[in-house]
């Protein structure tokens, strides 16, 4: 009788393990940095500054402001209410972060029980699968006008983050139910499990690890489509207004690229958080 | 072993599978009975309807002819009359050992109290006590298997049956557990049909053999195993008997094979 236990990999392993996500940190670092770097270089090269001798035609050299310049105007948005809307930053990602929750519990409710049951019927398979094909390639950006002048400023947002957060919960909660291993279903019957048993108690719980992926991506894109879905307008505010007010009203390119950023930030976050808890949850149910 | 009534009665069992439009005859007039207390095994090469046959009594599958009933009832009212066991070990990744022994209990709605109590003396049977709180990704296999059976033992069965349930085990884990299933076995007075491709397993473990023949199976021989257990391996008597059940399989897989190679 022997039990087999992760912590078998031994100190060795473990010390490693531990080089190589310095490895990891470092190299990630480093990345940034060039990048940074190739920016304020190309920036030095628009404006004529250091070590360029003069300016470049090419284009406006505020089109892209040094990396400094956009770091003042973040944190500048935090404190200093913006222009147009005059709302801090802070009241545009509750905005945004709000319509994504509607979207997202809305996608939830629609797209699980969907999922679940064309990955369990091959009827429902049959009948879901062609307007899933149609429409799934549709990018959730091509509704932005008629959302917009069909469910106005405050549900068409939210209709467009649903759209993009609603297909890859719905394909990975399918895909999830249908790879449910029919021996377990088996087992199952044999220890007396009616349908309805075999539904909550083998398919559902096999599935949540699915639904975790599927929100991680969903979450991933819902925030792809924040920016079109509030750019011509939105109740409340909201970081794509932001971006889209300070580009075109504005033309304050340093606190465009500011939103921008916030953007990116609150996805690395919120994806983050959800990749967390999928691997949390499927260590914790003792799966993957 | 004494007792007399049968468990498990299969008359001219036949199963025709139909797949891509294609019959294929799994069982034709497949006939036996499997007395209370009694320990089967199936023997048969690969393909011949064993798992078929067990399907059939677990009421998985219905037979496409002729008859079964499981202590006097059609096994489709599936009922807890019979618990099965899995070569895949086929345990609820998601569910504890415990949580797993509990999943036949939860179903028929036993009290909590209740359930616990049952859930901990089956732990004790099989022996893993310790380990009631693990994942089944954390067990060895032997050790999963172990719960394979207490999760089919708790709802009280009559009959335990079991398909290569040791087939994916080493070699020297799968005698262990030999001799605990037997062991278990004495303790709970099931009747146990059990599916093996091994000669030593079948030998080992079984009061009657069944062999059967290639597909579609029927029971070709049914060899006695009148050896008192504990049983050793190398004594003379399980060797004579051995050698009586190999050449009898040797035969039909010759059989099987010469079917394979001519065309239909
Ligand atoms: N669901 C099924 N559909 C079609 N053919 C099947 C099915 N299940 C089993 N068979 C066929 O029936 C025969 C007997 O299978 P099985 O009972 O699994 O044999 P064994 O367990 O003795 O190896 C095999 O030829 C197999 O291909
Ligand atoms: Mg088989």
């Amino acid at each position: 009788m022997q039990i087999l236990r992760d912590d078998s990999i031994g100190i060795l392993g473990r010390v490693t393990g531990l080089l190589g996500s310095w490895r990891r940190l470092f190299l990630g670092a480093a990345s940034l940095a060039v990048f940074i770097a190739l920016w304020s270089l190309y920036s030095a090269w628009l404006h004529g500054d250091w070590p360029f001798a003069y300016r470049s035609w090419s284009q406006p050299a505020e089109y892209i402001p040094y990396p400094s310049e956009v770091l003042y105007a973040f944190v500048d948005s935090f404190t200093h209410r913006d222009p147009f809307t005059s709302l801090y930053m802070t009241s545009h990602i509750y905005a945004s972060l709000k319509r994504m929750f509607f979207g997202f519990v809305l996608a939830f409710l629609v797209a699980v029980p969907l999922g679940l049951l064309m990955g369990r019927s091959a009827n429902a398979e049959a009948i879901g699968k062609p307007l899933v094909e149609l429409f799934r390639p549709i990018p959730p950006l091509a509704w932005v006008p008629i959302f917009l002048i069909a469910l106005k400023l405050f549900w068409g947002p939210i209709a467009i983050v649903f759209l993009g957060i609603f297909f890859p919960i719905l394909l990975n909660v399918m895909f999830g139910a249908k790879s449910v291993d029919p021996v377990l279903i088996d087992a199952a019957r044999t220890l007396g499990a009616k349908r309805r048993d075999i539904f909550t108690k083998v398919v559902l719980p096999f599935t949540i690890p699915y639904m975790m992926t599927g929100i991680k991506v969903g979450i991933g894109v819902g925030w792809m489509c924040i920016v079109a879905a509030e750019m011509l307008g939105a109740v409340g505010g909201g970081v794509g207004l932001f971006i889209y007010n300070m580009a075109y009203q504005g033309t304050m390119y340093d606190r465009m690229y500011a939103g921008m950023l916030v953007i990116g930030l609150l996805s690395v976050l919120t994806t983050g958080a959800a990749g967390f808890l999928e691997q949390r949850l499927s260590r914790w149910m003792g799966m993957k | 072993m004494d007792g007399n009534e049968v468990v498990i009665s299969m008359k001219q069992l036949s199963k025709v599978f139909t797949k891509d439009r294609r019959q294929i005859k799994a069982l034709e007039g497949f006939d036996l009975d499997v007395k209370e207390g009694e320990f089967v095994c199936l023997l048969g090469p690969s393909g011949c309807g064993k798992t078929t046959i067990l399907r059939i009594v677990a009421g998985l599958e219905t037979a496409t002819g002729g008859d079964i009933t499981v202590r006097g009832n059609k096994p489709g009212v599936a009922g807890q009359a019979r618990g099965m066991v899995f070569q895949e070990f086929a345990l609820f990744p998601w569910r504890t050992v415990r949580k797993n022994i509990e999943f036949g209990l939860e179903i028929k709605g036993v009290p909590e109290a209740e359930m616990q109590k049952m859930s901990s003396q089956l732990v004790d049977l099989v022996g893993l006590k310790g380990f009631e709180n693990a994942h089944p990704k954390e067990l060895s296999g032997g050790m999963k298997q172990r719960v394979g059976i207490a999760r089919a033992l708790a709802n009280n069965p009559k009959v335990l049956l079991m398909d290569e349930p040791f087939g994916s085990l080493d070699a020297q884990t799968r005698n262990l557990m030999q001799k605990e299933l037997l062991r278990i076995w004495a303790a709970t007075n099931k009747t146990i049909l059990f599916v093996t491709h091994s000669v030593d397993e079948a030998v080992f473990l079984a009061d009657r053999i069944v062999i059967m023949t290639a597909r579609p199976g029927k029971v070709r021989e049914i060899i006695e195993v009148d050896l008192p257990r504990p049983r050793d391996r190398t004594s003379q008597e399980f060797i004579k008997v051995r050698g009586k059940v190999l050449t009898e399989l040797d035969e039909e897989f010759e059989k099987a094979r010469a079917k394979e190679l001519s065309p239909e």
